[in-house]
């Protein structure tokens, strides 16, 4: 155990690594998703198109292959990325795919009266997106979302395939050192969880935060 | 205050509103009773855009649609209309998100641009004027049908509009909250509100409406003050109509 204390501070470093990309992916990934969500519901045809495609194509590889694609194949068109940049627009990519789907789902579900009253009154199509529907659509959707948060916390630990330093690849670099396996492997599962825990409990009190108003 | 031209209406094959031709009055209130089915509520939404014309022209507080103009025209004019006109819905359709004051200020906020302090104090003024003063930091899922509706038709007056469409205002309430509803729209009336309004209401359109029109099967069957409406009516489609209610 001493030898998993002492290196504690690189194991620290791999984690916060983990949760930086995790939380810059969920951002640009939110945001995707919310273009694409959109594209699909109320985009003209071919823009509609495009948008299914991507949502069929992502969901229909492995990220792991994304990944290797995004640092390793883009190299064929001269486009060379750093490891982390590479797995940030890698994962964002994934992550948005899903999060569309699910975005999609919870803006569908709102009733079509609510669109009405806000045209009614006055609302451009965009205000009422803004202001009426979207609002109501993510507090839908935290839930979802969330469990595809925590998935996407622990598939950042694929991104060590391209030599990004995160929490896997830290405890890697420490047993390759060191030949001792289970003690590292034991201590970065634990992290894991903790930082899971976290943000299932963060994203409760978000959840409850939003639903004052059912 | 309305014109409707030649207005006709389909959904897929079904034709839902035939060749309509009305005119609404500056400060008239307008019953439309008919079966449901009749095409009633279609022709309220088409007031406002909310459903397309398949062809014929409307006029609504200065603004004119007419299904020759482009499309940009078109939803421009319709835009006119929703910013000079207020809409109460059968389901009240208040924002679960937003507090009672929330909705009644939204439009003032987003399409206006008032000051939040501004927006409030109408908004405060337009709850007391419905009667829900103190429920105005609650959300709508706590309040009863009859104060939703309420809550819905304050919002409605938020932007001061020239004209009020009421969609079956009362259709979706527990019989006991009808009259707190009807007693608002009848204190409008009085005040001289423009109003069209699609209700099933019979005594209620006895009471408030200058002039009632019956609908059936998309068209205009008979109109008149509601006395010889609901007195001697000219058609049989009409009596039968009055028969079973």
């Amino acid at each position: 155990m001493d030898i998993v204390i002492d290196h504690l501070p690189f194991l620290f470093q791999g984690a916060y690594y983990t949760l930086l990309i995790t939380v810059i992916s969920m951002l640009f990934g939110s945001i995707i998703a919310a273009i694409v969500a959109v594209a699909r519901l109320k985009g003209a045809p071919p823009i509609r198109w495009i948008a299914r495609a991507y949502v069929s194509i992502i969901r229909g590889t492995p990220t792991l292959v994304q990944i290797i694609i995004v640092y390793y194949g883009l190299v064929d068109f001269g486009i060379r990325l750093q490891p982390l940049p590479a797995a940030i627009i890698a994962l964002s990519i994934s992550i948005g795919a899903y999060l569309s789907e699910t975005l999609r789902g919870a803006l569908q579900s709102i009733p079509k009266g609510q669109m009405e009253a806000a045209y009614a009154s006055g609302l451009t199509p965009v205000q009422t997106m803004r202001r009426i529907i979207f609002p109501q659509a993510i507090r839908i959707a935290i839930p979802p979302a969330g469990n595809t948060f925590i998935g996407m916390l622990k598939e950042t630990s694929l991104v060590s395939v391209i030599t990004v330093t995160e929490l896997l690849r830290s405890a890697q670099l420490l047993i390759a050192q060191y030949y001792v396996y289970m003690p590292f492997y034991l201590s970065i599962a634990l992290m894991y969880w903790i930082m899971s825990t976290g943000f299932s409990f963060l994203l409760e009190r978000w959840e409850k935060k939003l639903s004052i108003y059912v | 205050m309305i014109t409707i031209k030649h207005l006709s209406k389909r959904f897929e094959k079904l034709e839902v509103l035939k060749d309509i031709n009305l005119e609404v009055e500056n400060g008239e209130v307008i019953t439309i009773l008919g079966p449901s089915g009749s095409g009633k509520s279609t022709l309220l939404r088409c007031l406002n855009g909310l459903e397309d014309m398949a062809s014929g022209e409307i006029e609504v507080a200065g603004s004119t649609v007419n299904t020759e103009d482009s499309k940009k025209k078109q939803l421009n004019a319709y835009r006119q209309i929703r910013l000079h006109s207020g809409m109460v819905f059968q389901q009240f359709n208040l924002y679960p998100h937003k507090t009672v004051l929330g909705n009644v200020i939204e439009a003032l906020l987003t399409v206006r641009k008032w000051s939040k302090e501004k927006a409030t104090k109408k908004g405060e003024a337009l709850l007391e004027r419905v009667g829900l003063s103190e429920k105005r930091d609650v959300y709508p899922s706590r309040l009863s049908g009859g104060q939703q509706q309420r809550v819905a038709i304050a919002r409605a007056l938020a932007v001061e509009p020239e004209v009020m469409l009421f969609d079956e205002p009362t259709s979706a309430l527990d019989p006991e909250l009808v009259g707190e509803v009807l007693a608002v729209i009848k204190e409008l009336a009085k005040e001289g509100m423009t109003m069209v309004i699609v209700t099933h209401e019979m005594e209620f359109a006895r009471e408030v409406a200058d002039r009632v029109i019956f609908m059936d099967e998309g068209v205009v069957v008979e109109q008149g003050t509601p006395d010889s409406f609901f007195n001697q009516p000219k058609t049989e489609r009409a009596r039968k109509f009055l028969n079973k209610m």
